[in-house]
């Protein structure tokens, strides 16, 4: 499906409330197709189930023509279902998300990450289902892979508002035991909340079959922390307000939050999870495509 | 301990500041919404103890530096007996040099005044660095060259190096109460007083009061107490002659007539001295000499001194003594102006039918007092007429009007000598039988204030013989009538009055100017504000104390009244042989009203009432001594109506010359020193003694070293500069710690 005919499909209720972020995904995943038509996504849905015996009225296209040359038998090769590979987008929607320094917030980040990533499945058929959590499940989509899939997704992301706090572990532990076919979870997170739980659940989903791809989201000035003078911050969270001067702590922030990072990026390696550092500041586009293209490259091998 | 800016230490409230600067600081923050609270929080906990003691060290830094800062402005010091490591502490001190004309004493090859300058300039040298000094040059008035201590102690050097000596009398009283009043308003832990002085004893008069004083500025505490040192200059000069003082005997100074001066010398030596040349010069040129065979100690010998004067105009006449240690005194100047003729006229109230019975047949011959032939060159020419002619005539053909016994003056006449008089001449009134006072004491009186003073009642009998009055015997004040202070000169006493007038002096008019009293010894006079200077006065009184003769300026005339007849009708003066002078002094003193005040004292002020052509003219002034090109410029003020040149820099003695370009004038006056200061004893040795309890006296030798004596003296020292030090440190410290702590960790 090219841009302008995705366009055209676009419902334009759905359009205009999540005007900037579809416009985004759009802009993102154009520019994404124009220099790498092949998607990475193209390999998830070949995934053969089983042989059954052709009946009149099958289409053609499926007849196992191997068998029929070596045995003389007419086979239909069985797909595991209509489509074979189920993303299940999980956007962390808890008051944290909400913070952003640069105009926008990491939530908005999210949201456009998750359009783009729902865009890009759908645009291949495969089916999408979206979870937008804090600290139980918020908004739900079924999986889906039809095309009205990515209206719904749009309007969904584009409706919500955060109110609560997190609680991601929770939420992976619930997504384990729903996902009953393997599939990929896409988490979609700052991931600011107690990290052996969070690591618990990621091994839980591993666990399930699916396969886990970690968007840590952070912003800018939560990755550098250039703040000046007599602060007060103010927490998004249930964190009481904390008076400080930054710059004086700056140091041990730092450290901490490299901690932080490198404890569920260590996690993510030994559960043989992609962990996608992403800072909010950089272009979605390029955060994509790095992505893609890395997924590309290992799943070719 | 002590502060001398304790005012200052409430500065140390200023602590507060920063602790009000950290309060306001904790609620002036900025609100951030923030996700990632678990860090923030983790961090500060790991930090918060660090942070708090990092706040209390800055804070506590800060609140000390504005505490020391308070106490360093505060200027905290103290007296101790040993220097301190911050070196001495600054001094306020105040030198009194000496200046009084006994300074200029030799020794052969420098004055005492010049020994008085390089002790003042090691004064100014030993001063600790920081110090201010203040220069007061003192004689019989207290010189502030330099008013407040400056901390250009070049500037007080150059002062000192440069001090004038002046011819004046010496008092130390005023230079001391004078520098201890400046030094009371200053902050300083150490006050000093350098009082560098040749210990003449004229200048102690007031030793009591001295003593007093200085006794209680050194025994002040804190920053009010004030150390005295006294610089004794003095080389026991034993024997000095001086030229005390010089009077033109006759009151006139006419053209190529002889005139007498009396020169009096006064040995104020201790040993007798002999053959004493006493020479008179006219402007500069031998006139006269006499020799005084010997004076003994502590005498004066007046000398006779004889000339004539050549030209018209103003003449230096100068008394002069061979020259001795003592320079300044050795001779005396006074200025005279030679007067071509004097036009007297006489108005006869009763003419009589031959001329002895005239009222001013005596009057005549005493103004005249030559052979009839002879009248014709003699320079007081004389005009009789009586009242009926006094409508026809210009007073201004005379210099001099006489009424003698004129009955009433009409209106006209009445203005006529008041504007002649105002112009510059003489009114002489001489009552008698026919005068009505009444008509006198509204018509010059009351209405014209002409009269010195009223005409009351006549007392005493013509008649009766027996019943008289005399004279006043002695005191006599007037310049008039100081001659007869000296027996020698004769006597007015014996002089019987049988009926006169009663005087009564008139108060001053409120738009007189200035005024003027007399120094019978020297015939100088001298000016004094307080007294106004045209008040009337009593000349001569009788034995009852009543007034026999009263005299008052009027704008550049004057006005004499005498309270008896000219002729013999109610005394007998006309026949005595002191009439003469008296008149002659009267007409002199009448005549050179205008030039009055042209001797004065040194330091008092010469003051000349000039005519309207002069108002606002600029005048110049040359000193004597002065160099050519140091010249005084001065202008003609009006004071109370009349234009008047006044000039008050006399400090030195000789002949002042004035010059008024247009229209071109030149007047010369002189300046006599005080004889006073011609007495070089000096304050006894237990007096120098008493002295030292209360001052740190030093006598002058070519060794001193005042550096070393006056160190010694000067302990103590302030502690601002290492308080300052120490702030200056704190800053540095505060503004390290403040960075290092705020570092970005």
């Amino acid at each position: 499906m090219d841009a302008a005919t995705l366009a055209t499909l676009l419902d334009p209720v759905a359009i205009s409330r999540a005007e900037s972020l579809g416009m985004h995904a759009r802009y993102l995943v154009e520019g994404y197709m124009a220099g790498e038509h092949k998607s990475p996504y193209h390999g998830f849905a070949i995934e053969f189930a089983q042989h059954r015996e052709y009946a009149p009225g099958d289409d053609l296209r499926y007849l196992d023509w191997k068998v029929l040359g070596r045995t003389d038998r007419y086979y239909i090769k069985q797909f595991e279902q209509e489509t074979n590979f189920v993303a299940h987008i999980l956007l962390d929607g808890s008051e944290s998300m909400k913070y952003g320094s640069a105009g926008y917030t990491k939530l908005a980040y999210g949201k456009m990450l998750a359009a783009c990533l729902s865009y890009l499945i759908l645009h291949q058929r495969d089916a999408v289902a979206l979870d937008i959590f804090d600290n139980e499940t918020r908004e739900y989509l079924p999986r889906s892979n039809s095309h009205a899939m990515i209206h719904k997704v749009l309007s969904k992301l584009a409706a919500f508002e955060p109110t609560r706090q997190t609680n991601i572990g929770a939420i992976l532990h619930d997504m384990a035991r729903q996902i009953r076919r393997r599939g990929i979870a896409i988490i979609i997170s700052d991931l600011f909340d107690d990290e052996e739980k969070i690591m618990e659940g990621i091994q839980h989903l591993r666990f399930g079959g699916s396969e886990v791809v970690v968007f840590h989201l952070l912003d800018p000035a939560e990755l550098e922390f250039k703040f000046n003078g007599l602060i007060e911050f103010v927490g998004l969270e249930a964190i009481p307000n904390i008076l400080t001067r930054p710059q004086e702590i700056r140091a041990s922030y730092l450290a901490e939050l490299e901690r932080f990072r490198s404890t569920i990026r260590s996690g993510c390696e030994k559960n043989h999870v992609h962990f996608v550092p992403v800072n909010t500041a950089q272009p979605l586009h390029e955060v994509l495509s790095g992505y893609l293209a890395f997924r590309l490259k290992t799943s070719v091998k | 301990m002590s502060f001398l800016n304790p005012f200052m230490l409430f500065g140390a409230g200023a602590i507060a500041v920063p602790i009000v600067i950290h309060l306001l600081n904790r609620r002036r923050f900025q609100r951030v919404v923030w996700a990632a609270m678990r860090f923030v929080k983790v961090s500060t906990e790991k930090n918060q103890r660090r942070m708090l003691v990092e706040d209390m060290i800055l804070l506590a830094i800060r609140c000390l530096m504005l505490a020391l800062l308070a106490l360093a402005v505060a200027r905290p010091a103290m007296r101790s007996s040993s220097h301190d490591v911050f070196g001495q502490s600054k001094v306020s001190a105040v030198i009194i040099l000496d200046n009084s004309a006994s300074m200029g004493v030799s020794d052969g090859v420098q004055t005492r005044f010049d020994k008085a300058r390089k002790v003042a300039e090691q004064a100014v040298d030993a001063l600790p660095s920081g110090s201010a000094a203040a220069v007061i040059l003192a004689s019989d008035i207290a010189k502030e060259v330099i008013k407040e201590p400056t901390h250009d102690l070049n500037l007080a050097r150059k002062t000192v190096r440069e001090a004038p000596l002046s011819d004046r009398a010496t008092d130390l009283f005023p230079s001391i109460e004078k520098a201890l009043e400046t030094l009371k308003n200053r902050s300083a832990i150490r006050k000093e007083i350098y009082l560098i002085t040749d210990g003449q004893l004229a200048g102690w008069r007031q030793l009591g009061d001295i003593q007093k004083t200085l006794k209680k500025a050194k025994d002040q505490t804190g920053e009010q107490q004030v150390a005295t040192h006294l610089v004794l200059i003095s080389d026991a000069e034993e024997r000095n002659l001086g030229v005390s003082g010089l009077v033109l005997s006759s009151g006139l100074a006419p053209l190529n007539r002889p005139l007498r001066f009396e020169a009096q010398v006064a040995n104020y030596g201790k040993q007798e001295v002999k053959d004493i040349k006493v020479s008179l010069l006219v402007d500069g040129t031998s006139a006269d000499e006499v020799v005084i065979p010997s004076i003994p100690p502590g005498g004066t010998r007046s000398v006779p001194l004889n000339t004539k004067l050549r030209t018209e105009g103003w003449h230096n006449v100068t008394a002069r003594i061979p020259a001795d240690r003592f320079p300044s005194d050795d001779s005396r100047t006074l200025a005279v102006r030679a007067i071509r003729e004097i036009r007297v006229l006489m108005v006869d109230g009763e003419p009589g039918n031959e001329p002895r019975e005239a009222e001013t047949f005596f009057l005549g011959h005493a103004l005249v007092p030559v052979p009839a032939e002879e009248a014709e060159k003699y320079y007081v020419k004389t005009s009789t007429i009586t009242p009926a002619d006094l409508g026809g005539t210009r007073f201004d053909d005379f210099d001099t009007v006489v009424l003698a016994n004129v009955a009433d003056l009409s209106n006209d006449t009445a203005n006529g000598l008041e504007s002649f008089v105002k112009r510059g001449g003489g009114l002489l009134i001489f009552p008698g039988a026919k005068l009505n006072a009444a008509s006198y004491n509204s018509q010059l009186g009351s209405a014209r204030k002409m009269l010195p003073a009223t005409f009351g009642e006549p007392r005493g009998d013509a008649g009766q013989e027996e019943k008289f009055l005399t004279f006043q015997t002695k005191g006599y004040d007037h310049p008039i009538v100081a001659l007869w202070n000296d027996a020698s000169a004769g006597t007015l006493a014996s002089t019987r009055t049988f009926r006169s007038f009663e005087l009564n002096l008139l108060p001053a008019a409120p738009d007189d100017l200035g005024g003027k009293s007399s120094n019978p010894t020297t015939g100088v006079t001298q000016t004094n504000k307080a007294v106004s200077f045209a008040a009337p006065k009593a000349i001569l009184r009788y034995s009852d104390g009543s007034i026999a003769m009263a005299e008052r300026a009027l704008g550049l005339g004057r006005v004499v009244m005498f309270a008896s007849t000219a002729d013999t009708a109610w005394n007998d003066l006309a026949v005595r042989p002191a009439f003469v002078p008296l008149l002659h002094r009267t007409l002199g003193t009448l005549i050179q009203r205008h030039d009055e005040g042209a001797n004065v004292r040194v330091g008092a002020q010469f003051a000349r009432r000039l005519t309207a052509d002069f108002l606002h003219k600029d005048a110049i002034v040359m000193a004597p001594g002065a160099a050519a090109n140091t010249r005084d410029l001065h202008r003609v003020e009006l004071v109370n109506g009349t234009p008047v040149l006044s000039y008050d820099a006399t400090d030195k003695a000789g002949i002042y010359e004035v010059s008024i370009a247009d229209p071109p004038t030149v007047i010369k006056f002189a300046v006599q020193p005080d004889p006073s200061e011609s007495n070089l004893s000096e304050l006894p040795v237990d007096e120098v003694t008493a002295l030292g309890q209360v001052a740190a006296v030093q006598r002058w030798n070519p060794t001193l070293n005042l550096r070393e004596w006056v160190e010694k003296a000067r302990v103590g020292a302030e502690y601002w500069l290492p308080i300052l030090i120490l702030v200056l440190a704190l800053a540095a410290l505060e503004t390290f710690l403040a960075q290092y702590f705020s570092r970005a960790k």
